[in-house]
């Protein structure tokens, strides 16, 4: 009950805070409700503003995946997004691949490679303090940045493909890389519930995510499970790659502008709650989106951050995470 | 002895001498720490580019038998794109490999901290590419010497121009031009803009929106959607590399229109890259930077400074594996650095040691601060002075100017100063422009 209520006040405090931010400082410039409810740049920021949300969503995606079954978070994802950008564009630009394939193979590269983290590294380090794990990932971080240095190069690479964008009315323009991002997110994620919930692996997957010990004796191979995850994980990262390589510059260090980010989300949304994570996401956007527009772009993340270490105090399990 | 033999004993052990003081002279060197960044995400925005001009002019005055018996002995170091890094490669250099003085620096934010170390520390450092006037102004550093042009500078220029044309091809006068002013919120970003607000101020524009985002904001959805809200007829940007890409997609995406688009250098200084993220969209955008080498006459330069500039295309195209490439396509980053370097190494160094007894950071302070070399002394065009000690901007050099450039069908062209011109600006957007109003 007490749960419930708190989840109700925090919903309520939410939609409140979020009609303060999108229409207040609008009203006080222009001393005008009317102005500010039919402001349609506030929409075009809203929705924009949402669609980013697509993108972080599908960034978060196979991290939180990978942390709630594992139990390692895998600091370096960003960089296995950056790996699949780099594999597109090369199978597109370089080997004049036709984009879907060159996508394609992009996603299975990737879901190789995430296959490949768990075996040759993470594997050995299931049962270590979580201070190990995290600074083998964030060691093969580094690695990764300084191999696409010297495989790639240090020049911006562009795919030259541009989806363009549609009016949707006047003055309000959508971006079709990000509709698709946000969309193919939002299919993630209930492409991936249903997995979890409705297969046999996907049940293997979460019983051993509960209790990996106990599920070990009842015949569940934990080894095999935790591979299938990371491999999943990886081609999550790699379907990220699709839709950010579109974007986006490729270069080694890409996976700075948005590694952070994705693990905040993880962590506001609940750390392996990938509907928490989901919601987490479209929080951090509009904060970021609204705080942009009527502020200083800074502003923007400065709201964001400030939300993120209120909540860290209020919810420290996270959104939808459970408390341990 | 017959007086023959006296003679020639004479001049061979002359010569011995000879021979042996030029051995001597040669064995002397300099030792030059190099700082650029070679990764991280500045490389790609312009550093490697920069780096590979200084090391051209590194190498060419080492086969041309180096300066005054001195033979110079570069060691490179990468700044990683880091602040922290460039600051402990800058102490390491001067404190591990004992190098006489320091060379380098593409990005102020750098620049900034380690000026005021490496003056602390009483080295010399000759600042060929960094831009922004903190790194200079008001701090009277001893041993800092930017033969570059400083942002203020950068801001002003492209104000100057808009002034200038304005009413001509706008058909709006300067009082009712409405300009917007975004930039990278470093110390390169907001040196810049603080001259593109005087510049605006001075000129009467009205500035409606002035603001800075930092340059690995992943989304810059609602600076455009605030652009849109603001209206300006021009924009006045200065960014890196990614992110300049990344705004002018998103505000093709969003459908931002304005009749002027004018960048500042960095990652406007690579047009290859511009047209590789936008395509012919980048065409006419304006591009404020000292002058590409390649596109000055070089009979209006020092005698001589027009085949340095032509070794400097071809050694660049080779190094990059393009031989045959057009030089007037060549980023103005590469004749940046390669001008500024070979201004110390054919100037400043040779005066050191010749007047001033060495290479101490003493003596090369001295002779910095008797350069006086006219317009056209240089790669650059302009020429070379510093201020006595006591001024606002000690070291910073006072007769530098940009020049505001194009690109036009993906070839650079000179739009302002009139003098030297070699295209009319194409003002306003034409309407083949995705961005044009």
């Amino acid at each position: 009950m007490g749960r419930l209520d708190t989840g109700r006040i925090l919903v309520t405090l939410a939609v409140i805070m979020f009609a303060c931010l999108a229409y207040v400082p609008t009203i006080l410039r222009e001393g005008d409700i009317v102005f500010a409810l039919t402001d349609v740049y506030l929409y075009e920021t809203m929705i924009n503003g949402l669609l980013l949300g697509g993108v972080l969503a599908l960034l978060s995606l196979g991290l939180n995946l990978i942390f709630g079954v594992i139990d390692v978070v895998w600091i370096c994802y960003a960089e296995v997004v950056m790996l699949g950008m780099y594999a597109i564009f090369y199978c597109h630009t370089v080997f004049g691949l036709p984009l879907i394939p060159s996508m394609m193979i992009g996603i299975a590269l990737t879901a190789v490679l995430g296959y490949a983290i768990h075996y040759l590294v993470i594997r050995h380090l299931v049962n270590a303090q979580p201070i190990n794990q995290l600074l083998a990932t964030g060691g093969l971080l580094f690695f990764f940045q300084s191999a696409a240095t010297l495989a790639f190069g240090i020049e911006f690479r562009n795919l030259g493909v541009s989806l363009g964008s549609f009016a949707l009315i006047q003055d309000i323009y959508v971006s079709w890389a990000r509709l698709a991002a946000f969309a193919t997110a939002a299919v993630c994620v209930f492409a991936l519930y249903l997995f979890l919930t409705r297969s046999y692996m996907g049940t293997a997957i979460r019983a051993i995510s509960q209790d990996r010990e106990i599920m070990t004796l009842m015949g569940v191979q934990q080894g095999r499970m935790y591979l299938m995850t990371s491999a999943i994980g990886g081609g999550l990262a790699g379907l990220a790659a699709c839709l950010l390589v579109l974007q986006y510059d490729v270069h080694p260090f890409v996976g700075l502008s948005f590694g952070p980010i994705a693990f905040m989300i993880c962590v506001l949304g609940g750390l392996g709650n990938m509907v928490g994570g989901f919601i987490a996401a479209f929080i951090f956007s509009e904060l970021i989106a609204l705080g942009g527009y009527h502020f200083d772009i800074e502003w923007g993340y400065v709201f964001a951050f400030v939300f993120f270490i209120v909540m860290m105090f209020v919810r420290p399990e996270g959104l939808l995470g459970k408390r341990s | 002895m017959r007086p023959l033999q006296i003679v020639r004993g004479t001049v061979v052990a002359l010569a011995a001498l000879a021979l042996a003081f030029t051995a001597q002279a040669a064995d002397k060197t300099i030792k030059i720490g190099v700082i650029y960044d070679y990764t991280g995400p500045l490389a790609g925005g312009g550093s490697d580019l920069q780096a590979r001009g200084a090391k051209i002019i590194i190498d060419h005055i080492n086969t041309q038998g180096g300066v005054e018996g001195y033979m110079i002995e570069p060691i490179y170091a990468d700044a990683q794109s880091k602040p922290d890094v460039a600051i402990n490669e800058a102490v390491r250099l001067i404190e591990q490999e004992n190098v006489d003085m320091l060379l380098g620096f593409y990005s102020s934010a750098q620049c900034v901290p380690v000026a005021a170390r490496v003056d602390q520390l009483q080295k010399f450092m000759w600042i060929t590419t960094c831009i922004s006037p903190a790194v200079l102004k008001d701090r009277n550093l001893k041993y800092v010497f930017r033969p570059q042009v400083h942002g203020g500078m950068f801001g002003t220029s492209s104000t100057d121009f808009l002034a200038a044309y304005s009413q001509e091809k706008l058909g709006i006068a300067p009082d009712k031009l409405r300009v917007a002013i975004i930039h990278e919120d470093g110390p390169y970003g907001s040196g810049v803009a603080a001259g593109n607000e005087a510049g605006a101020g001075a000129q009467g524009f009205t500035v409606v929106l002035k603001e800075g985002y930092a340059a690995t904001a992943p989304d810059l959805s609602s600076l455009v959607t605030k652009l849109k809200r603001a209206r300006p007829d021009v924009l006045l940007h200065t960014g890196y590399n990614p992110d300049i890409s990344l705004f002018l997609r998103q505000a093709q995406e969003q459908g931002l229109k304005f009749r002027a688009l004018i960048g500042h250098g960095a990652g406007y200084g690579v047009p290859d890259k511009l047209y590789e993220s936008l395509g012919s969209a980048a065409d006419y955008i304006f591009n404020v930077d000292p002058v590409a080498i390649w596109l000055l006459d070089p009979t209006t330069l020092a005698e001589g400074l027009g085949d340095v500039t032509t070794m400097v295309g071809e050694e660049y195209a080779k190094s990059v594996d393009t031989p045959d490439m057009d030089l007037k396509r060549i980023s103005a980053h590469v004749g940046m650095a390669a001008s500024n370097a070979y201004v110390f190494f054919t100037n400043v160094l040779p005066r050191a040691i010749r007047d001033h007894g060495g290479i101490s950071a003493d003596a090369l302070r001295a002779a910095a601060l008797e350069t006086d070399i006219p317009v056209g002394g240089t790669m650059l065009g302009f020429g070379v002075k510093f201020p006595q000690p006591g001024s606002a901007m000690d070291g910073q050099n006072t007769e530098a100017f940009p020049v505001v450039m194009q690109y036009v069908d993906r070839a650079i062209k000179i739009a302002w100063p009139k003098e030297l011109q070699t295209i009319d600006p194409v003002l306003p957007l034409p309407s083949s422009s995705p961005f044009a109003r």
